[in-house]
């Protein structure tokens, strides 16, 4: 304050002399109070601030150095001007207001405001004005310090810009930051921490950690807050409290600042948690299921060392995994390599080609018994289509094997039995032609002999015998010739059961046509009504179909003999599917109660004297049948006629 | 049998069955060809007869113009018989009737694939029997032309 007066005095002397001002003059003063005079204008020289004075009229009296860099101007250009030059028009005004201040003797301090420099460019400024009085205390003018500040507003835009920016980050950063004081209150939060926790910005600031984190997490804020403090970082993982009580996870990490307070960064993680989860879970799945699986599983790094083992994998040689991990396949134990014996060679195969392996592998177990795999054999390959290694899974197959084994063997038996069986059906056969044939050759030749003679003597001794002996000699003839066509027909039934039924479609109706024509001499002095029905096509053998057809209408000319007129009715008629061929007859008919005897060989219900036959009949026509896969049965009642039905399997509906 | 003292005869009947010899022989003689039958009673016999052995090696030479033979015989069956006379040049134009109980198809089968001229199954019936063995031997007796060197001598005697 000392020093503003004593410059104040000295520039009062100088004051309305332009030259007084100038540098020389002023190191020219030379008493002791220009000496002190002197060291006031060195110093306003000096000075990087301009320093002006004026008069209260804002002529400019005195422009130092400092304000010749300042606005461009040198002193001579100024000193005698008015103060107006600096203002830039819009603020002409400011300097009558300044200029009433000063006169009423008040100093203004740092003003702010915009000046413009010689070259025309504004400038921001700091002016502080004060009033120069003379020796009597009168104002007769202003003193004007003024300052370039145009830097240092422009470093405070620039702060201030900043400022803004970093408080943005901070405000829409995703991660929530918050400012702790060192007991855990917020003093500061930006908008994702309070949308995380469901707070208003003013409702968070002032709560404590407390307020925020799981009950059973309050304990470790102490701990996290002596860890920051000691001004380590400190990272958790936390469960939060939203303000509806809902729990989240987050991870956050906490450091302190210079200042002494903590930040903290927190993030929600419940998706990557949950992830996670979703992660663990699947690989949990993965590897129940790989391990549970009812085959071995391996994996081999590139290298052909076992990676990955599963549990099967290991029961197979009673192993455990370490056992195998690491590990190739020619570092194993002796057995093991001999059971891997071909895993190596595959390894290098299949890293070569990147082509799968598939093959049958035998292996003699622990428990020496042999073991059958399938094994499949694959490559490994990184995301960039690299082979980086091999897998494989082994089936046993042993069950299956033995399996194949088994019905191969009972294959191979059932063939041994067949052969077996089909030797003796045919020696069975073949015993049954031999009879057959003796029967056939070896019975009638006595016959012929029984006959023969018996009609030898009664041709050559007929007159010399009486007619008992005559008679005796009929019945002999008789027997023999009966016994003749027994035998026949004997032969014809059990031919039966050796011939093949040669299957063929069969035109049923022209089939029944032919019998009847063949039946006509049997039809001779007969009245007998035919009454032929619709007759489906059937599949069967001809020749012997044709046997059946014979021998029932046959069968009911004879059984109709004495009616007047005979009635035989042929037909089909379709039941369940399936085409039912009869022949009716008006005929003698038969008891049921004996139906069941009616098929039997030699099997009568009438006798000879009534209606010859043999009986052999319809035990052919139930064999045709029966070998044909059909049915055959009757209905009758004693003289009111007789039907008889038949099927044949499958040859029906073709 | 004193076969070497016999002139040849025309028809040559091989059958074992000596019921079956008799009644053939009454229905032949009713035509009067009784007296040209030579009577063997199995196919060795048969053979040796008309290879000119054994009992026959003395025999009169020629071939007879039928043989009624018998199949189901001892010791070398009818259809043996058949198949080494059609086997032989010199007697397989010799014709073969067979007179036979057997019905059975394969029997038909085997002696029409081995030549036989002519297959009749013996009636049971006595009738029957005389009027088939009649037309038999008066066909093959009678109105049948035998081939050339029937009745005459053989060239030659096989080894075997």
């Amino acid at each position: 304050m000392q020093a503003d007066q004593k410059s104040r005095a000295s520039l009062k002397e100088i004051d309305g002399s332009k030259a007084a001002l100038d540098e020389h003059a002023i190191t020219a003063i030379i008493d002791p109070q220009e000496n002190i005079r002197a060291q006031f204008a060195a110093i306003v020289e000096s000075s990087d601030d301009a320093i002006i004075s004026k008069t209260l009229d804002g002529i400019i009296t005195s422009w130092n150095r400092g304000a010749e860099k300042i606005f461009g101007y040198p002193a001579q250009e100024c000193i005698g001007q008015s103060m107006l030059m600096l203002f830039p028009p819009e603020r002409v005004a400011e300097e009558a207001e300044i200029l009433a201040r000063i006169k009423q003797g008040e100093k203004v301090d740092h003003f702010e405001t915009v000046r413009v420099t010689k070259s025309g460019k504004l400038i921001d400024v700091s002016v502080t004005l004060s009033p120069m009085r003379n020796d009597q205390g009168r104002i007769i003018g202003a003193s004007k310090i003024a300052r370039d500040i145009t830097g240092r507003k422009q470093m405070e835009d620039a702060r201030r810009a900043s400022e803004a920016r970093y408080r943005m980050l901070f405000e829409y950063a995703p991660d929530g930051i918050v400012v702790v004081d060192s007991k855990g209150y917020y003093l500061d939060a930006n908008a994702s921490i309070c949308r995380m926790l469901g707070y208003a910005r003013d409702e968070f600031i002032g709560l404590n950690a407390t307020d925020i984190v799981a009950p059973a997490e309050i304990p470790h804020i102490g701990e996290a807050l002596d860890v920051i403090k000691n001004k380590s970082d400190y990272r958790r993982e936390w469960q939060f409290r939203r303000k509806d009580g809902s729990i989240f996870a987050v991870d956050t990490i906490a450091t302190a600042m210079p200042c002494g307070k903590l930040l903290a960064v927190i993030r929600d993680i419940t998706e990557r948690k949950r992830a996670a989860e979703a992660l663990a879970e699947s690989q949990a799945l993965y590897h129940s299921l790989v391990d549970q699986m009812p085959a071995g599983v391996f994996r081999k790094d590139a290298e052909g060392r076992y990676a990955f083992v599963n549990s099967f994998f290991c029961r197979i040689r009673n192993s455990t995994p370490e056992q195998f991990l690491g590990k190739l396949p020619g570092e194993l134990p002796v057995s093991e390599a001999q059971f891997f014996s071909q895993a190596a060679s595959h390894h290098v195969q299949i890293m070569q080609t990147g082509q799968p392996i598939e093959v049958q592998d035998e292996y003699h177990g622990v428990d020496g018994r042999t073991l059958f795999f399938h094994v499949v054999k694959s490559p490994v390959f990184a995301p960039d289509g690299k082979i980086i290694g091999s897998q494989g899974v082994l089936f046993d197959v042993t069950t299956h094997k033995h399996a194949e084994d088994e019905v191969r063997r009972l294959n191979a038996e059932l063939e041994q039995r067949v052969i077996k069986r089909t030797a003796e059906l045919e020696a069975a056969n073949q015993e049954l032609e031999a009879f057959s044939y003796s029967v056939s050759h070896d019975l009638r030749a006595p016959l012929r002999a029984i006959n023969g003679f018996a009609g030898i003597v009664l041709e050559d001794f007929g007159s010399q015998l009486p007619e008992e002996g005559k008679r005796h000699l009929e019945r002999i003839r008789d027997g023999g010739r009966q016994m003749g066509v027994l035998i026949d027909d004997l032969l014809a039934f059990s031919q039966l059961s050796r011939q093949l039924v040669n299957r063929q479609k069969i035109n049923t109706a022209k089939l029944v046509q032919n019998v009847l024509e063949e039946l006509k001499p049997q039809l001779d002095g007969r009245r007998i009504e035919i009454k032929i029905g619709e007759l489906p096509a059937c599949h069967g053998d001809p020749a012997l179909l044709k046997q059946v057809w014979v021998n029932l209408i046959s069968n009911a000319v004879k059984y109709t003999r004495g009616r007047e007129p005979a009635i035989i009715e042929i037909g089909c008629a379709p039941e369940n599917n399936e085409d039912v061929y009869f022949v009716r007859d008006n005929g003698a008919g038969f008891d049921m109660q004996y139906a069941d005897k009616l098929f039997g060989v030699f099997q009568r219900l009438h006798s000879a004297d009534e209606f010859e036959g043999t009986g052999v009949g319809l035990a052919i026509v139930q064999r045709i049948i029966h070998r044909h896969g059909g049915r055959v049965w009757a209905e009758a009642k004693v003289n009111r006629g007789a039907t008889f039905y038949f099927t044949i399997e499958g040859g029906n509906k073709s | 049998m004193n076969t070497e003292t016999r002139s040849i005869k025309n028809i040559l009947l091989v059958e074992d069955d000596m019921r079956d010899v008799e009644l053939t022989m009454a229905a032949l003689e009713e035509h009067h060809l009784a007296n040209k039958v030579e009577i063997v009673h199995d196919g060795a016999e048969a053979l040796d007869y008309l290879y000119h052995r054994g009992n026959f090696k003395t025999r009169a030479p020629g071939n007879p113009v039928v043989v009624l033979l018998d199949n189901k015989m001892p010791k070398v069956s009818g259809l043996e018989v058949l198949k080494i006379m059609k086997g032989d040049e010199r007697l397989k134009l010799i014709p073969v009737v067979v007179l036979t109980s057997s019905r059975e198809t394969p029997d038909l089968l085997e002696f029409y694939k081995h030549g036989v001229n002519a297959y009749v199954v013996k009636p049971v019936d006595f009738s029957e029997f005389m009027k088939a063995v009649r037309q038999v031997g008066v066909f093959w007796a009678a109105v049948n032309e035998p081939p050339p060197d029937t009745g005459t001598e053989a060239t030659s005697i096989p080894s075997g």
